[in-house]
């Protein structure tokens, strides 16, 4: 199979996966007790006023209109009013998008920064205590809720020595990127990576702990072959074997993981944000469903399924790119 | 049922690894408190005690914090004094610590082992019967699967709660019915929702599991030969897949133990638990506090951390001695 087939034939399955998630959320929608128009207007409002909105709404339809109404909404980008604000659902869900999009990215760079030098350090030094620090380290990583590592971070690095501020992000990277680069003025781009940087770090430490797990049990496995030994003989210095060959061998099954991983960066997101009060698509949607703000809380997991299948989809393709035997398969 | 090879090989493995003996230590730690929390509780945890009426709470021992109170128009500053009775204070609405942490024991220990044995039971029967049929049926089934796997476990529990609603189910305490700790709750809470959630959301990795090994084990000569001689798909299903796909299922709910403590605590940090007894409620409960008493928010995450860790090291001992090539997901 060349790779465009590969390609098209994982979008396919990414619009089926898409829509078997929006067909879920419908029939959860449609399950959940409690009559939605309860929710827009108050206890008071006139059984006529009642009937109007059910009519707005198309809530008087049968259910398979409502939800062919509600697909074809989706395929043009409507997906309805929120119960709580009236304003429409999908610039909802965009406005909060940056925050997330900014606080996920810092995680994964905070994780492999960390994370891919510490493996190869601990597969190098096998059973010397740098190994050891770092397995006991990516241990306790991996086995910390990253809300309640967030909140300890708060407390010792916020409250108890005051080194970084507490409380909402002030200032969007875009925004603070574009004052930079108009303005020369650097205050708010220094004052977002501030703020960024307890969370990125609360988010960012299971994947730490992950990849420094996969880096040194993949380099083991690869040092042992025998190109390692036939570049050795050749002369190549140590470094440049253990970081050139080795570790591009050792990244394909890191990647792999990491797709698969995706699902708990988005979840660790949500949670992350609850924690620092960070203005993304967790908040809102945690918001939405605590106010059982049903057209919200669709529109953001929706949201939250075509990203997640996209990026599989990234990720397959690099995957392909770099091991041309799965695209043959 | 476990081949004496193995069993030499998970005794080998265990006198070898210290980290091994760790994580077995810590999980006999934890479910003995969890099982005696009625016995080693000091006080009912749902009962609220303060150390003065203006609802200051008792600090742990050897801590003491500085609080105001407002006097005849001024504000007088006096200090907060721990007592014996609370040996790790009282929380923000004056529950004794100490006790609320060994029911929360319990809360994710219940949730942790109920919700695996759920998906494991979703699971594994779904996974033997694509991985064993293959063809069409397999297809379909896995691409049930894809779509559960779509959904970042989080965001579909909390999605699932927000429609079933934090249901909880009252269990009879047997510690307390026989009579050994009358003034405790007759009732431990299993939180139902989060049970059945939790499992909903991780089953499709014992599915994956599961399919891979009756994929393996249908072409077996073992299974060849039971076909020969007229066994049924349903025997061979039973008494040929099941038992020799064990091993890695074993493993995967081991580690996924700790995934599901983690994605409970989650759950109810977010306040999506319907108990107030769980370590996630406790953490999120005594965040508002942190600059004054940061104990409430910080002792029961070393709570959360230490079952983990320990569950985990347990799996690692397991996967290590047992060899199996898995993956699974991280409930936080």
């Amino acid at each position: 199979m060349t790779f465009g087939k590969f390609l098209v034939r994982r979008l396919l399955q990414g619009v089926f996966v898409i829509w078997g998630v929006i067909t879920v959320m419908f029939a959860l929608r449609a399950v959940s007790p409690g009559d939605p128009v309860n929710l827009i207007l108050d206890q008071a409002a006139g059984e006529e006023l009642r009937q109007q909105v059910r009519e707005d709404l198309g809530l008087d339809q049968p259910m398979y209109i409502q939800y062919l109404d509600y697909l074809q909404g989706i395929v043009v980008g409507d997906f309805g009013f929120s119960y709580q604000s009236s304003r429409p659902v999908l610039p909802m869900v965009l406005e909060r998008v940056p925050a997330t999009l900014e606080l996920a990215f810092a995680a994964t760079i905070v994780a492999l920064i960390i994370s891919i030098p510490l493996g190869v350090v601990s597969a190098t030094r096998r059973n010397e205590p740098a190994d050891y620090g770092a397995t006991i380290g990516s241990l306790v990583g991996i086995s910390t809720p990253n809300f309640w590592l967030g909140l300890m971070l708060i407390l010792i690095l916020s409250v108890q020595l005051g080194l970084f501020p507490t409380g909402r992000r002030p200032v969007a990277f875009h925004d603070s990127i574009w004052i930079a680069l108009t303005t020369f003025h650097l205050g708010p781009l220094i004052t977002w990576f501030h703020h960024i940087i307890l969370p990125a770090v609360a988010l960012g430490t299971y994947f730490t702990a992950l990849i420094t797990r996969l880096t040194r049990s993949g380099m083991i496995d690869e040092l042992g072959k025998p190109y390692v030994t036939a570049t050795e003989a050749k002369g190549l210095p140590g470094v440049l074997i253990r970081y050139k060959h080795v570790l591009r061998n050792t990244m394909i099954p890191i990647i792999t993981v990491l797709g698969l991983q995706l699902g708990t960066l988005i979840g660790g997101a949500v949670i992350t944000e609850i924690v620092f009060s960070w203005p993304g698509l967790g908040d809102r949607f945690i918001a939405a469903v605590n106010n059982r703000d049903w057209p919200l809380l669709q529109g953001v997991v929706v949201f939250i399924a075509i990203s997640f299948v996209l990026i599989n989809i990234c990720v397959d393709a690099l995957y392909a790119k770099l091991n041309p035997k799965v695209a043959a398969q | 049922m476990i081949p004496e090879r193995l069993k030499a090989s998970l005794k080998r493995e265990f006198h070898q690894s210290l980290l091994a003996k760790v994580g077995l230590g810590l999980l006999i730690l934890i479910l003995f408190l969890a099982l005696f929390a009625p016995i080693l509780a000091t006080h009912d945890p749902t009962t609220s005690r303060y150390w003065d009426d203006q609802g200051n709470s008792y600090p742990p021992l050897g801590i003491t914090y500085d609080t105001e109170i407002a006097q005849e128009g001024e504000r007088v500053e006096y200090t907060v004094e721990p007592t014996t009775e609370h040996l790790l204070g009282t929380n923000n609405v004056g529950e004794d610590i100490y006790s609320k942490f060994l029911y929360g024991a319990r809360t994710s220990l219940l949730v942790g082992f109920f919700g695996t044995g759920l998906a494991v039971l979703m699971g594994v029967p779904f996974g033997l019967i694509a991985g064993y049929y293959g063809g069409r049926v397999d297809d379909s089934m896995m691409r049930v699967a894809d779509i559960m796997l779509a959904f970042p476990s989080l965001v579909l529990a909390v999605a699932l709660i927000g429609v079933l609603g934090a249901a909880t189910i009252p269990i009879p305490d047997p510690i307390v019915m026989a009579g050994f700790a009358e003034d405790m709750p007759e009732y431990m809470i299993l939180p139902g929702s989060v049970t059945i959630v939790v499992a909903l959301v991780t089953w499709v990795w014992f599915a994956r599991v599961a399919r891979g090994e009756a994929m393996a084990i249908r072409s077996e000569e073992y299974v060849k030969a039971a076909r020969s001689m007229g066994a049924s798909n349903r025997r061979i299903l039973v008494t040929h897949v099941l038992p020799n796909s064990l091993t890695p299922v074993i493993v995967l709910a081991t580690i996924q133990v700790a995934a599901i403590i983690l994605l409970e605590s989650s759950l109810s940090y977010l306040g999506f638990s319907g108990t107030t007894l769980s370590w996630g409620y406790e953490i999120q409960q005594g965040q508002a506090y942190l600059s004054t008493q940061w104990w409430i928010a910080t002792i029961p995450g070393i709570g959360i951390v230490l079952a983990v860790i320990g569950i985990n090291l347990l799996g690692d001992w397991l996967r290590d001695s047992l060899d199996p090539n898995i993956e699974g997901e991280h409930g936080g």
